[in-house]
């Protein structure tokens, strides 16, 4: 290629690099968007400081944490197939069956506790495995399947354990709930572990975008070589993986296997990650806005609790969150689309072509064919 | 006088550093041989062979129904020709499909097909190709080497005499034109041999056309051969080196356009069946 360059240097450059639209200032809006839940949350967190002064300090922050770590462990999985347009509702069902299992494991069938546990994890794992496989291999709805899910891993758990909540499981097991490492929560540790993990698959290695590229246009994330089946259905393991870890915590926490136990843990998930700014229809989304929403729902329960107003003001809170988030998204698509508009409407009305047909999909073109014949 | 384009001429074109290249051999790198496809009852294709030679722009024309799109659609892997072969460098597709089509070197540029709106150009550009860090452990972590991704496209743009936006900027945030400049310039990235564009100026205004036709011409100066359906003569006769005529499936004129003796109106004549390769 070196040898053209000397007749490239004797073209005229192309120019496509249109100027009413300021670029920088479009991703500043966008990055506004993702941090607007972040200022949100530091203004929430001002206020709480000032009104009790116990909310601003180690062993608070630590509270709020430890609140969230189920959810926020599970949420990150959680994100990845929202944003690829996926979805599992079967989670808080599924952290029950995999509590129900382990307590069989242990208690009934007497397996030893490293057995149960990876036992547990590996029913968790399964289920993910059957959700991925149905939605990323064979393309079923996923709010269909893992709304199945979210009826069907209550089924089996209550068949399984015939609706006996199974108890006792020693101080090694209440290590994983109840103990610390240097003076912070195991299920602290762990979330934010799986949290770590998850911004590295975000942002440093090809998942994030290949998600993102599935959940906003996944013909051609197909046609680039993107593993459109596979990557949501290891995803989808994963998300089986993080609800098991997570009825397991919650289990150690009880010392108590019950199958209630992961009841509307979806729905938590969810709420989180459409507060951090996922778009429901996917394309759109990062994992540290994930965690805004993830801190926000637990700050504001947490403050709110100190300035002894109710949990069903937090609920409320939440709620309007929610739609406020519902209404930047509407906000944001539209700033998304204005440059194509003002272009489209400085170059529209002069189309010399003269053709009035325009190439959509092959397939579509192809039919074209067939059909004006 | 018009000359067939088969024969194994050297392409006349604007530097020499191409001539050297295209003088290698004859330089032919898509081979259609002899291929039809029916549709239940329609044939949508008869027997039509047609060659594409290393930094030639073919330009493909014809009717509504004339068997453009099928023939683009077997060329990109997206349909399977009932018989007949499509060969890249003498060699068939591996296999079927639009992957296969690409792998062996094909990138067919559709107007909203291509690029996901919500990531960058530079991601977009790279999107199932990324480039990881240096060494063994970069490669095993799959570590992006985010910068290096963007340097490439801006030179990438840069060796195409290409102004855009920002790499950083979202696809979605551009206009029709820039986003088939993205995609060109993506097949000029990824070394493809042949890039199929079907109508890429058809829903562009006046000066996207331009730009794009440009990159068009461009493209040939790097080597690339390049298939043009278009419904626009003026177009055609610009860009084009050769230009194929099809009409009600067969192939009904193969002419070469180098010596500015075909027009716009014999083109149509063929086109509408009006006038024939011999009446020229």
């Amino acid at each position: 290629m070196a040898g053209l360059s000397d007749v490239l240097r004797a073209k005229p450059r192309v120019n496509l690099s249109i100027n009413t639209v300021d670029h920088h200032a479009l991703r500043r809006l966008g990055a506004a968007q993702g941090g607007g839940l972040f200022v949100a949350l530091l203004a929430l967190g001002t206020y709480f400081t000032f009104a009790n002064s116990s909310f601003l300090t180690r062993s608070n922050l630590l509270v709020i944490l430890l609140q969230v770590s189920v959810v926020g462990m599970v949420a990150v999985p959680g994100a990845m197939l929202l944003v690829a347009g996926k979805l599992d509702l079967s989670v808080g069902s599924l952290a029950g069956l995999v509590a129900a299992c382990f307590g069989e494991f242990n208690k009934v069938m007497g397996w030893p506790l490293g057995l149960s546990i990876a036992g547990a994890l590996l029913v968790g794992a399964l289920w993910g495995l059957m959700n991925g496989v149905l939605v990323g291999y064979f393309r079923f709805s996923p709010v269909i399947v893992t709304l199945g899910g979210y009826a069907g891993a209550s089924g089996v758990a209550q068949t399984i354990t015939a609706d006996a909540t199974r108890s006792g499981f020693g101080p090694a097991f209440a290590v994983l709930g109840n103990g610390q490492v240097v003076g912070i929560p195991a299920p602290v540790v762990i979330f934010v572990a799986v949290f770590v993990v998850g911004v590295y698959c975000w942002y440093e290695t090809p998942i994030g975008r290949h998600l993102i590229g599935i959940g906003a246009n996944p013909e051609a994330a197909e046609a680039v070589g993107v593993a459109t089946r596979r990557l949501p259905c290891l995803i989808y393991v994963l998300s089986g993986l993080a609800a098991a870890a997570g009825g397991l915590i919650l289990t150690s926490q009880l010392d108590g296997a019950s199958v209630q136990i992961g009841l509307g843990l979806e729905l938590e998930v969810l709420t989180a990650i459409l507060l951090g700014g996922v778009a429901f229809n996917g394309g759109r989304g990062s994992l540290w806005g994930t965690l805004a929403g993830i801190l926000f729902i637990g700050v504001l329960d947490d403050g709110l609790i100190l300035i002894n107003i109710g949990p069903y003001v937090a609920n409320l809170a939440v709620g309007a969150a929610l739609i406020v988030a519902a209404g930047l998204d509407v906000l944001y698509q539209r700033i998304e689309r204005l440059p194509m508009r003002i272009i489209d409407a400085e170059s529209s009305g002069n189309d010399s072509t003269g053709g009035s047909e325009q190439p959509e999909t092959v397939g579509g073109v192809a039919t074209r064919e067939y059909g004006t014949r | 006088m018009i000359h067939s384009a088969s024969s194994a001429e050297a392409l006349p074109t604007p530097g020499n550093g191409v001539e050297k290249m295209l003088s290698k051999g004859d330089g032919q790198v898509l081979a259609i041989r002899d291929v039809s496809k029916r549709y239940g009852p329609v044939t949508a294709l008869r027997g039509v062979s047609l060659e594409l030679r290393r930094g030639e722009v073919l330009a493909l024309v014809g009717d509504n129904g004339a068997g453009k799109s099928t023939l683009v659609s077997i060329i990109s892997g997206v349909s399977k020709p009932d018989t007949g072969e499509v060969l890249i460098d003498g060699e068939p597709f591996a296999e079927h499909g639009p992957k296969a089509a690409r792998e062996a070197g094909v990138e067919t540029v559709f107007q909203n097909l291509a690029l996901v709106q919500t990531l960058s150009i530079a991601d977009n550009v790279y999107l199932g190709r990324e480039l990881y860090r240096g060494g063994a452990v970069g490669r095993a972590l799959r570590f992006l080497d985010k910068r290096r991704m963007r340097r490439e496209v801006e030179a990438a743009f840069d060796r195409l005499g290409l102004d855009l936006p920002p790499v950083t900027a979202k696809a979605g945030a551009l206009s029709g034109g820039q986003r088939q400049a993205v995609a060109i310039a993506r097949a000029v990235l990824w070394q493809r041999k042949v890039v199929v564009m079907d109508e890429p100026v058809a829903a562009l205004g006046v000066r996207q056309t331009e730009a794009v036709l440009s990159l068009v011409e461009g493209l040939s100066e790097h080597g690339v051969a390049t298939l043009l359906v278009s419904h626009n003569m003026e177009h055609v006769l610009r860009v084009a080196h050769r230009v194929a005529v099809m009409r009600l499936g067969r192939k009904v004129a193969d002419l070469d356009l180098r010596n500015g003796e075909v027009s716009g109106m014999q083109l149509v004549g063929l086109i509408t069946g009006g006038m024939t390769e011999a009446d020229l």
